[in-house]
């Protein structure tokens, strides 16, 4: 299968569950334990897409959480591929760090695939985002997912898709 | 042709002209081909100096061209590469050949040393090759991976590594060397112009060479000199000419920067650590060893060869020794012998010879052919093959006399004298010491016949019934006599004649004659050889002349003689 390798950042405010998200992803584990991000996290997980003959690596870019990006993490998103924004549907102050932080991205490094993740869904009785709130975030996103790191609900499905909107924005030459 | 035609002809005639040319030009193949072939020289001359898109349009197609050529006629550039490939080949060989066999040296070279032994230790104990150890200890430095990173991204563009490397995921590993890289760079560069240049990792230095769009981060264990940076920049700068515009645009599509590992391999670099003068200033311990192995060596087999060698005289020695045996050639081939010569069927077995100065019969090769010895022992065994001596009996020879000493019968003795003459090798018997065994029998029935008298009433007339028992004893000795012939002995029979004192004492002695002389004709009559009878006259001249009968007799003395002198 043709290899493909893509950068993959991972951005949201603090203990919304990006650690979790992504090791729910490559390890298919979930730790109660939480463990605030210093700095940067690098993990790695190769999909396979037998219909188009490839394999996509995703290189995950683990970036600590924040409301808003210092120049020290717009280093460490330059030259990202896609972005992994993910809020929790427990504090609907995380989606407004989502678009300030979408908004930085867009201004410092143009568009680029991204899927929005409103993370925490297993403890869906204590949200605070509705699900008007989560249509009209989703329709600007375009591909947001209630997703739940400690039960795995819609985490492939999320990343999956990110690395479908990568491969088409390579092919579309973007 | 009509006005307008005219016309026409008048104003464009030369420019219709000019475009029929031109159209034939166009239209007609042939001439179009030499146009073009007119040009086409020059043409990629100019391409070629003005940019490189002319390497890229032909990179394709002429590639396929190759592709086909080797494909349909193989034997036509395997001929046009002969003159290349020879070269390329043994300088390929002599490469992995100096790598392989400097390894080898270096491992040899440490593997029984006391340093080498610690190595082998520790290398057991780290849980790796002993030769990789050992390389480890000696070389200077050794370039172990090299990452070829995109600045842009931090996307791995490729990584080389050297065989014995362990790898993580180097995807991992480049994205995290660019977070750091943009840490330090965010974190302690004010100027954000600043960059991690090199990182110490225990045993391990990583340099980071940066290009206009690539990073080259090199894994270095040991102490590297400052010139490979310096190379590692070159290697970079060449990776940049190459492939600069894909790398700037790599986006993880690693087919978009082809065979750039063959670039990037040339960073793994290796240098070994100079040996100091102390460690050359005496001959290598394991060189000392070696001498001393081969000295031992040498000496165990010299002292195995001697011991060999001695057993060879021994046994040379005992065979020469044991009568019977003649031994042409003794032949040593590593512990065994080979022995060849002459062996009477008498002597001693050559294994029973061998096996006294402790050499088994597995070592022993034996060709002996067979011979009739003349030494005295292996004589004096034929004799008692030969006569089959009684038990009391020894046979012994010296020069060509055959000596026989002990009791023996004397049938045995006879027999004896009758046919040692057979015996190859002597010439005559000495049985001045046998003495027969049945001597003490044959004694007593000489005792019994001997002092025998017979009376004569007068004259030569004897008394009655003395006439009877001296023809009993004349049968009686006539036997006696055979059997001392047949037995070798030897009796001597003396008949005493006797009369009484009356009368002359001439005439008494011619009587007493006469009175013998009947009976030894009585006696010869009897078969009893004459010869054998001596007469004697008995001394009765002394006393009173009495007319005694009693002195009127013949008396037989029998004595047995020694056995007779052999003939």
């Amino acid at each position: 299968m043709t290899p493909l390798t893509s950068k993959v950042c991972v951005v949201g405010d603090f203990a919304v569950g990006k650690t979790s998200v992504v090791e729910r992803f490559v390890t298919n584990h979930f730790s109660e334990e939480y463990l605030s991000t210093v700095g940067v996290k690098i993990d790695t997980k190769e999909i396979d897409f037998p219909t188009l003959g490839m394999t996509h690596k995703l290189v995950i870019w683990d970036v600590a959480g924040t409301e808003e990006f210092g120049a020290r993490e717009m280093a460490y998103l330059r030259g990202a591929s896609g972005y992994i924004y993910v809020a929790d549907g427990t504090r609907a102050a995380t989606l407004k760090a989502i678009e300030r932080l979408h908004k930085q991205i867009l201004e410092a490094y143009g568009a680029a695939p991204g899927v929005l993740l409103v993370n925490k869904r297993d403890l869906e009785p204590d949200w605070e985002v509705s699900d008007e709130r989560f249509d009209a975030i989703a329709t600007r996103f375009g591909n947001a997912y209630r997703t739940s790191a400690k039960t795995g609900d819609d985490v492939d499905q999320a990343i999956t898709r990110l690395a479908e909107l990568i491969i088409d924005n390579d092919m579309r030459g973007g | 042709m009509n006005d307008l035609d005219q016309l026409k002809e008048l104003l464009f005639g030369a420019e219709k002209q000019a475009l029929d040319s031109i159209s034939e030009r166009v239209e007609r193949r042939e001439i179009r081909t030499a146009d073009v072939a007119d040009i086409l020289p020059e043409a990629i001359h100019q391409s070629h100096q003005k940019d490189g898109e002319l390497v890229e349009s032909l990179t394709q197609p002429v590639g396929e061209c190759v592709q086909r050529g080797l494909r349909d006629e193989p034997e036509t550039y395997a001929d046009a590469l002969y003159p290349v490939m020879g070269p390329a080949i043994r300088k390929s060989i002599m490469h992995a050949l100096r790598n392989f066999s400097q390894q080898i040296n270096e491992a040899v070279e440490h593997s029984v040393s006391p340093q080498g032994l610690k190595w082998r230790w520790q290398a057991s104990r780290a849980g790796i090759p002993f030769g990789e150890y050992v390389l480890q200890k000696t070389m200077r430095y050794r370039v172990e991976q090299a990452y070829l990173i995109s600045r842009e991204n931090g996307l791995l563009v490729d990584h080389v590594h050297h065989e014995s490397s362990k790898i993580k995921d180097s995807d991992a590993v480049s994205a995290m060397f660019t977070a750091i890289q943009d840490f330090v760079k965010e974190s302690f560069s004010p100027d954000r112009t600043g960059r991690l240049e090199s990182a110490d990792m225990g045993e391990f230095t990583l340099w980071a060479v940066h290009g206009p769009h690539a990073l080259l981060v090199c894994v270095i264990r040991g102490v590297p000199p400052k010139s490979l940076r310096a190379d590692l920049s070159a290697i970079l700068e060449r990776i940049h000419f190459r492939y600069g515009d894909a790398i700037r645009d790599y986006k993880g599509d690693t087919s978009t920067i082809p065979d750039v590992e063959v670039e990037l391999e040339r960073c793994l670099r290796f240098e070994a650590r100079e040996e100091s003068g102390e460690t050359r200033s005496g001959p290598p311990i394991q060189i000392v060893i070696l001498l001393l192995l081969l000295v031992a060596a040498a000496a165990f087999f010299g002292v195995r060869s001697w011991m060999y060698s001695q057993q060879q005289d021994k046994l040379d020695a005992a065979l020469n020794a044991t009568p019977g045996i003649y031994v042409t050639n003794i032949d040593r081939s590593g512990r065994n012998f080979v022995v060849r010569g002459l062996r009477d069927p008498l002597a001693a077995d050559v294994i029973d010879v061998a096996g006294s100065v402790d050499i088994p019969a597995d070592r022993l090769t034996v060709s002996m052919r067979p011979f009739q010895s003349l030494q005295p022992e292996i004589l004096a065994a034929r004799a008692a093959q030969m006569f089959g001596p009684p038990e009391s009996v020894d046979i012994s020879v010296s020069g060509t006399t055959l000596h026989v000493s002990g009791e023996a019968p004397s049938v045995w003795r006879q027999t004896l004298q009758s046919r040692f003459s057979n015996l190859a090798g002597v010439d005559a018997l000495d049985v001045s010491r046998l003495t027969a065994s049945d001597r003490a029998e044959f004694s007593e029935r000489v005792a019994s016949l001997s002092r025998s008298r017979f009376f004569f009433r007068s004259g030569v007339e004897l008394v009655e019934g003395d006439a009877g028992r001296l023809r009993e004893f004349a049968s009686d000795l006539a036997n006696l006599l055979e059997d001392a012939r047949s037995f070798g002995y030897s009796v001597a029979v003396t008949a005493r004649g006797s009369t009484d004192s009356i009368g002359d004492a001439a005439a008494n002695a011619a009587l007493a004659d006469r009175r013998a002389t009947f009976a030894a004709g009585v006696l010869a009559s009897a078969g009893v050889d004459a010869r054998t009878i001596r007469q004697a006259d008995l001394d009765n001249t002394d006393g009173p002349q009495l007319a005694d009968v009693s002195q009127r007799y013949v008396q037989f003395d029998l004595q047995l003689e020694s056995m007779p002198d052999l003939p």
